[in-house]
């Protein structure tokens, strides 16, 4: 398991009405991975089997060298996870929490959760159902960062929260990620919250992983051509094309394998105007 | 089995939990004062309310710390310890039974005192204890169907089944001959029948703490 934190082969869950399908993936330490998808895609299937709380039917699974479901509870002693889906106590405080959590993982940092309290505007002696949303997932995040994880999972974490919030906590967990490196996957189905954040990009729909590559490489590939056609203009037929978009004279190609030579078929094609390819 | 984790999760529940225990060592206590006036009335009415103080708090431990964990989505933040299954599936069985056991035992030992004080009620002492422990069984049914199932509607049917069966098995073992016979007497009668019920209830309970670990064992997805 030399430098991969998270290591996938042939990963296979099969549900009545969803499969997640001969899944692999290689999450190299110190990389940031966005792990993007549609509701529904196996996001959240793919990341409860890595952190041992869903098992797999066939294929093995090793997180930080440790092989899941088996030797999950070794392994989340060095993984901070929160998601989308996960509450804290309402009826607890914010200090009962980070006390808790500080009970169980000796690497616990309490100058770091001191920090991460301010820089995150959060009242410890506050019950967590006092909090707004994004409280809570700023609270989660705290819980999860200050006991210093080799590995930190967070599934859909900005799901649910209104655009500002939602810009406040990214905007928060990026600086505090740039404190140091952290091996992180980051699932989302809002492609810029994970462009935003990630090295590493991983495309997964319908419980199979479509792409999986570094973001340069990523955004270089995805382009959005907008056209504007002549009404004598017919549109070439490109390869690549996993989109078309747009209306009549002014259609919008959306591909995944860019090539500076896809604008010039257009421009070949006939009198088209390219508008942008971004 | 990592026990230090088992045993933080037990205390968790225990703190989240600790008005409700208070609560319910307070309606113990109270219901136990209404007894001890001595009066018929006061007798059936503090026995009534005892009964009702004790099943209400082995239910709400099962609901509140199991099923509402699930339902309100803290389970995702417990499941994300380090911790398995099966030491949530201990931390479950053991934190319920042993908070539990502290109104279970005030309950016990306040109602035989009394018993034993009054000295023309010392014969209902074998069928105060044989209750006692088929109220323990209810509430380990209770805690099982919680547990196995995680639904709410599953552990509210097992809650009005519990009940029932306390009354039910209360109207039944105080018809049997071999309790029934000292039941108003002013010296207790340890009878065969009483030792094979008791003996009857704690291999159920066993029985179904058994098989709730054995089908959580063999769960797959936890959440």
């Amino acid at each position: 398991m030399n430098g991969l934190s998270v290591h996938l082969e042939g990963v296979s869950k099969i549900y009545p009405h969803f499969t997640l399908d001969n899944l692999s993936l290689e999450l190299p330490t110190g990389t940031i991975m966005g792990l993007i998808g549609a509701n529904g895609a196996g996001k959240s299937t793919t990341i409860r089997i890595l952190m041992g709380l869903v098992h797999q039917d066939k294929g093995q699974v090793h997180v930080l060298g440790r092989q899941m479901p088996r030797e999950q509870a070794a392994a989340k002693l060095d993984i901070g996870y929160v998601s989308e889906d996960m509450r804290l106590y309402g009826s607890a405080t914010l200090a009962w929490h980070m006390k808790f959590i500080r009970s169980i993982y000796p690497q616990w940092d309490q100058p770091y959760s001191e920090t991460l309290l301010r820089r995150f505007d959060l009242k410890p002696q506050q019950n967590i159902k006092g909090l707004s949303h994004g409280q809570r997932v700023k609270a989660a995040l705290l819980l999860s960062l200050a006991r210093r994880p080799r590995l930190l999972v967070l599934d859909e974490p900005t799901t649910g929260l209104d655009p500002v919030a939602r810009q406040e906590v990214l905007a928060e967990l990026m600086a505090v990620l740039a404190d140091e490196d952290r091996t992180i996957l980051f699932s989302s189905h809002n492609t810029l919250d994970v462009e935003q954040i990630s090295d590493q990009i991983t495309f997964i729909d319908r419980g199979r992983i479509i792409a999986s590559d570094n973001k340069e490489t990523f955004l270089d590939r995805w382009r959005r051509l907008r056209l504007a056609l002549l009404p004598e203009a017919v549109l070439p037929k490109l390869s690549g094309v996993v989109e078309v978009g747009g209306s009549g004279r002014l259609p919008v190609l959306v591909t995944n394998r860019f090539d500076p030579a896809m604008v010039s078929a257009c421009n070949d094609a006939g009198p088209l105007f390219k508008l942008s390819t971004r | 089995m990592n026990y230090e984790m088992v045993k933080r999760l037990i205390l968790k529940d225990w703190y989240l939990q600790r008005w409700a225990i208070l609560a319910s060592l307070v309606g113990i206590v109270a219901t136990l004062g209404i007894i001890a006036t001595g009066g018929k009335v006061a007798f059936l009415i503090g026995l009534i309310l005892l009964i009702m103080v004790i099943i209400s708090i082995g239910a709400q431990m099962a609901v509140a710390t199991i099923v509402t964990e699930r339902k309100e989505q803290t389970l995702p933040f417990v499941m994300s310890l380090p911790i398995s299954y099966r030491e949530y599936t201990a931390c479950k069985i053991w934190g319920n039974l042993i908070i539990f056991m502290v109104p279970w035992l005030t309950m016990v030992v306040g109602s035989s005192g009394l018993l034993l004080l009054s000295p023309s009620s010392r014969g209902l002492l074998p069928y105060a204890v044989i209750m006692s422990t088929e109220i323990l069984l209810s509430t380990c049914l209770i805690l099982a169907v919680a547990l196995i199932t995680e639904s709410q509607g599953w552990t509210v049917a097992a809650i009005m089944v519990g009940n029932l069966a306390v009354n039910g098995i209360g109207y039944l073992v105080a018809h049997i001959t071999g309790i029934a016979k000292g039941m108003w007497g002013a010296t207790i009668q340890w009878s065969g029948a009483a030792s094979a019920l008791l003996l009857g209830e704690f291999a159920t309970i066993a029985l179904l703490l058994g098989v709730t670990s054995f089908v959580q064992s063999k769960k797959n997805d936890f959440l």
